[in-house]
């Protein structure tokens, strides 16, 4: 076979970033070996040789991915469609600003987005870790060669099916795919880009990718000090780092969590920030042990309890990320999820990755098991430690419930591995199962988090404390049932679970905010913690609030009533039809969906809500701009963007969730347009006409007969219409028409236009949605308006200025230049030389009439632009100017007069196409779910810089 | 005993009796059949039936759409889905739906598609002519 010269294909990038990724593969192996070394060796001279070289592959490593990044990018900016990576993320209508969010749609991108937080943590502790540097590193490291492996793309073994090694992202296109456009040397300039989802193109995919895997690449630094004590036998040192980063990781991992679910309440119509989806659940899950780990690290630092849980937690929280990335990586998620990736052939590479962490973990914590310190006395029953230890244990099974029950779909496959007949299991109702056990973990942790504030590290005198202890509590305890009270006056909380989860919420609160004040008085560098656990409490009643008294104003159990079709479960219907300019009430608001807008490919439109008082006067009104965006060939509907009005004690919620198929479907609406039955009608301009219009209301034979009426009123030669742009040498009929029908009461005014552009006849027709009417001018309209030229006889006539003549009776006099021609088919150009007679006219009783032909000369060539008087059927043409004499050379002709039959067609089968289908629901209370979970990651955040400070300044 | 030790025994015994009840809340994917049957609340994967009628008209009813689902045991069988049409239905291959029967439709309150494009397009996209 020949080998094709390609042409038009940029392959040096590509060169670059295969070279980038092995070496940066290379590097960090080097990397994870040389600070292997510089630990294994960190008494010996030659440690100080090892851990430069691990300095020296790690910084080369660091400089691999930023390359990879780099070409990647330099790619998709340049649109080199040739690489299978730009292909699939990058189109040309694709804006600049979401080149960021493309690079990490796939799958590869989102790797490297995660190699590169790994290489700035790195980076970070290289500079700051001191002893620990060698060990960290070296732990790091490793876990960048089994990422960067999932980028390698090489092929291993022989024979026909070898085994690739990860998915290179620099393949080019024709690597990837056998397609017969391959066959052609300029592929290259016949293909497009894919693009973005357009689901993804808002300003979220930007931020909330690259926050969650800093997220989860900041757990990487905890699990790295765990292996790090564990491998050098030093139990305690690496406490308080340790301690710094899981803050940071906490935070950082939260806010990403959290920015998930705002994207999905604010930008996706999922009506909701969180389904308990498995992609949600698993990116949840690693979060709640690193907590736990953080408690326990907290304990370790002060009393010397819980480093073996310290140790686990660590080691879990990394375990989960990489079981997490499985889950969501390699298809097996399957149809529980609506984000999962789709399975890319890395399933064993990602089991791998498990399977060398969970094997690294267990072997190194059995081999020092023995060797943890661990103080013999038990922790006091009235110590903090020990409460602390418990609320650990709590979220630990918090974090193993939830990840049994997102699991069902690898038990599925593991039972068919071994029995094919094996019918997997599924959750049949996903929210209610998590909330129910999910509603007790909160619980418990509300009341530990509440009770072990006022309880003191290593009290062994608990009895001494118990007085004082108690009255906080049970001021506390008191304070919550009279919130609880309250709260119920606003929301309506109807289960006791929720009641009792309620009143934790509210415990936790009040008590940390009891603890701020009376015991630490303020002082900032102890508030962290207690600020995160008054974010937990705010967060509980938030959540409460907002997802058991979401209530769907877009209902209307009036208008609905008789015209339901099926079955009824009436509080499922969510959805209400909204015509344009016809407001419906609904939950005490009046809607009106009042226009709508439309910009490239996304349509926004206007939904009023008025709030009316008892006297009927308007105390609020709104607008919401809910929008949709069309796909690029504007046949179907690719996103719907909710909008939200805010208040501070709740949300109201708004999104498009279906339009008419015609406003969906271009190409529908062209089929609709052509499959109307038009029918012909004539009129004569200032006369009524009427027709009987036959509609079938069933089958075989019953029908009813309505009766039309129409009058064209006026006939005009420079029509406007919505959808009309005019151009140059269009010419355009429009008329005004006024239609009324027997069954209703009144008499619409409609205009439609039909323009002639070239050899194309473009029909503007109108449409009465009352009527469900559709009126265009059939083209015999040209004929009734225009006389053709062939059957107008000119005579030429030679005028001078004042010069006056008779044609049929008529006087017509040359008036004089105009040299600002106006005509209606004459557009200005800069060189343009043109001029119009003033032709006046007097018919003989008496009536005038004025005419303005123009002469032009553009490009040095003559051209002239007739002018008509319709009313007399009178035409001229302005065919020379004689500047030597000052006199003009005129053409008229005048027709016979005749009347103005105007033809035009009425379709009365068109369905109005004039309304949205709306959702909208109102959430209480949900800003108190963001203001508490912001809180609990400020909490996070605070008390990770009071720490940093703390070391600074040791 | 260390009191962390009974503690842990509590929840371990705490985890058997969640997996237990757990169980309720699982089954597996259900067939037309048994959800006449039975008449409970089920989930059924199936394949969208692209040669029958799908019916959505919003002016009649916003929060009714119907097309056919063929289950796993190959019966074909009218669901109603309380809600209005979702975005590329046609294009959707595996639909999974929770609801039960009630008379002679499925009533589904919930529906997830499976869509093997929307994540990954196998396609190469040909410029357009005069693009």
């Amino acid at each position: 076979m020949q080998e094709i010269q390609y042409v038009g294909e940029h392959l040096l990038p590509g060169r670059i970033g295969q070279v980038a990724i092995l070496l940066a593969f290379v590097a960090s192996l080097l990397a994870a070996v040389a600070y292997f070394f510089a630990t294994q060796r960190r008494s010996l001279p030659e440690a100080g040789q090892w851990l430069l070289i691990g300095r020296g592959a790690f910084l080369a490593h660091a400089l691999s991915v930023f390359a990879i990044i780099g070409v990647i990018f330099y790619a998709m900016a340049n649109q080199y469609f040739e690489y299978q990576y730009v292909q699939a993320h990058v189109s040309e209508e694709l804006p600049m600003k979401y080149i960021f969010s493309a690079f990490w749609e796939g799958q590869e991108g989102s790797f490297l987005l995660w190699m590169f937080w790994h290489v700035v943590l790195g980076l970070v502790l290289m500079a700051s870790a001191q002893r620990w540097e060698a060990p960290t590193l070296s732990v790091l490291s490793l876990i960048q060669l089994f990422i960067g492996s999932m980028i390698l793309g090489i092929y291993i073994g022989f024979g026909d099916e070898p085994t690739r090694i990860g998915s290179n992202p620099m393949m080019l296109l024709r690597d990837v795919m056998d397609a017969p456009i391959f066959a052609s040397a300029d592929y290259v300039s016949q293909i497009k880009g894919n693009g973005l989802n357009p689901l993804l193109q808002n300003y979220w995919m930007t931020i909330h990718p690259p926050t969650l895997f800093l997220g989860f690449a900041s757990t990487s630094i905890p699990f790295s000090y765990a292996i790090a004590g564990l491998w050098t036998n030093e139990h305690k040192g690496w406490h308080q780092p340790a301690l710094r980063w899981a803050l940071f990781s906490g935070a950082i991992l939260g806010t990403g969590i959290l920015m998930g679910g705002a994207w999905a309440y604010e930008a996706l119509s999922f009506g909701g920030y969180w389904a308990w989806d498995p992609v949600e659940n698993m990116s949840l899950v690693p979060w709640l042990v690193l907590l736990a780990g953080l408690h326990a690290n907290l304990i370790a630092k002060n009393t010397g309890h819980s480093v073996r849980s310290a140790y686990v937690y660590y080691l879990l929280t990394f375990i989960f990320i990489a079981y997490s990335t499985f889950l969501t990586r390699s298809g097996v998620l399957g149809d529980t999820s609506v984000h999962a990736f789709t399975e890319m052939g890395l399933e064993w590479q990602l089991i791998g990755f498990i399977a060398a962490f969970v094997l690294l973990s267990a072997i190194l914590l059995g081999a020092r098991y023995k060797q943890i310190p661990s103080p013999p006395k038990e922790e006091p029953t009235g110590s903090r430690e020990f409460w602390m230890f418990i609320g650990t244990l709590v979220l630990l099974f918090s974090a193993l419930i939830i990840t049994a029950s997102t699991s069902l779909p690898v038990y599925n496959k593991i039972r068919q591995a071994f029995n094919p007949l094996f019918e997997g299991r599924v959750i049949t109702d996903p929210i209610p199962h998590y909330n129910k056990y999910q509603i007790w973990i909160a619980v418990f942790i509300a009341l530990l988090s509440g009770i072990s504030q006022f309880l003191r590290y290593r009290e062994f005198n608990f009895s001494k404390y118990a007085r004082r202890f108690g009255l906080h509590i049970g001021i506390a305890l008191v304070l919550s049932a009279v919130m609880v009270f309250l709260t119920t006056r606003w929301i309506d909380v109807n289960a006791w679970q929720y009641v009792t989860l309620l009143f934790f919420g509210w415990f936790t609160l009040l008590a940390n905010a009891d603890y701020l004040i009376t015991f630490i008085k303020g002082n900032v560098r102890m508030a962290g913690s207690t600020l995160s656990h008054i974010g937990f409490g705010v967060m509980i009643i938030g959540i409460l609030a907002s997802g058991l008294n979401q209530r769907v104003i877009s209902k209307n159990f009036f208008v609905m009533d008789g015209l339901i079709e099926g079955a009824s479960d009436e509080q499922m219907r969510s959805n209400i039809l909204l015509f344009k300019g016809s407001p419906m009430v609904m939950e005490g608001y009046e809607v009106a969906y009042t226009q709508d807008t439309i910009d490239h490919f996304t349509r926004t439109f206007t939904v009023n809500y008025k709030r009316k008082n008892k006297k009927g006067e308007v105390v609020e009104s709104f607008d919401l701009h809910p929008n949709i965006l069309y796909d690029k060939s504007f046949t179907k509907v690719a996103a719907s963007n909710p909008s939200t009005k805010r208040y501070w004690d709740r949300d109201i919620f708004t999104h498009i969730a279906s339009l008419p198929q015609v406003e969906i479907d271009m190409d529908y609406r062209r089929q609709r347009e052509d499959s109307l039955n038009y029918r012909l009608h004539q009129a004569v301009v200032g006369e009524a006409i009427s027709f009987p219009d036959t509609v079938q209301l069933s089958n075989p034979d019953t029908f009813t007969i309505r009766t039309y009426r129409a009058a064209v009123v006026a006939i005009d030669r420079a029509p406007t219409h919505p959808d009309y742009t005019p151009e140059e040498g269009d010419i355009a009929i429009g008329a005004t028409i006024e239609v009324s029908r027997n069954d209703a009461d009144s008499v619409f005014t409609v205009h439609p236009v039909l323009v002639l552009r070239g050899q194309l006849l473009y029909s503007y027709p109108a449409q009465i949605n009352e009527l469900s009417t559709r009126i265009r001018l059939n083209d015999g309209v040209f004929d009734a308006v225009f006389t053709p030229e062939m059957n107008l006889d000119y005579q030429t006539f030679t005028f001078r200025q004042g010069d006056e003549i008779n044609l049929n009776g008529y006087r017509i006099r040359f008036a004089g230049f105009n040299r600002q021609p106006q005509h209606p088919n004459y557009q200005p150009r800069e060189d343009d030389i043109a001029v119009s007679a003033m032709m006046q006219v007097q018919a003989p009783d008496g009536q005038s009439y004025d005419a303005q032909p123009v002469y032009l000369i553009r490009d040095s060539r003559p051209f002239n632009l007739k002018d008509e008087i319709p009313e007399l059927g009178m035409h001229f043409r302005f065919t020379g100017i004689d500047p030597a004499t000052e006199s003009i050379e005129m053409m008229a002709a005048q027709a016979p007069p005749k009347p103005l039959v105007i033809p035009f067609e009425l379709a009365s089968n068109s369905l109005r196409s004039d309304y949205i289908v709306l959702e909208a629901i109102e959430f209480p209370g949900i800003n108190l779910f963001w203001a508490g979970s912001c809180l609990m990651m400020i909490g996070l955040l605070f008390s990770m810089f009071v720490r940093i400070r703390q070391w600074q300044q040791a | 005993m260390k009191k962390i030790y009974i503690i842990a025994i509590v929840m371990i015994a705490a985890a058997i009796i969640l997996l237990t009840t757990a169980a309720e809340d699982m089954s597996t994917y259900s067939t037309f059949a048994d959800a006449a049957r039975s008449g409970d609340r089920v989930k059924i994967a199936g394949q969208l039936s692209k040669d029958k009628e799908m019916y959505y008209n919003p002016e009649k009813d916003p929060n009714y759409f119907s097309f056919y689902i063929r289950d796993t045991k190959g019966d074909e069988q009218k669901v109603v889905l309380l809600s209005e049409k979702p975005q590329d239905f046609e294009l959707s291959e595996q639909v999974v739906l929770t609801g039960q029967m009630k008379d002679d439709a499925f009533v589904a309150t919930d529906l997830l598609m499976k869509c093997p494009s929307k994540y990954k397009d196998e396609e190469v996209y040909i410029k357009e002519e005069g693009k």
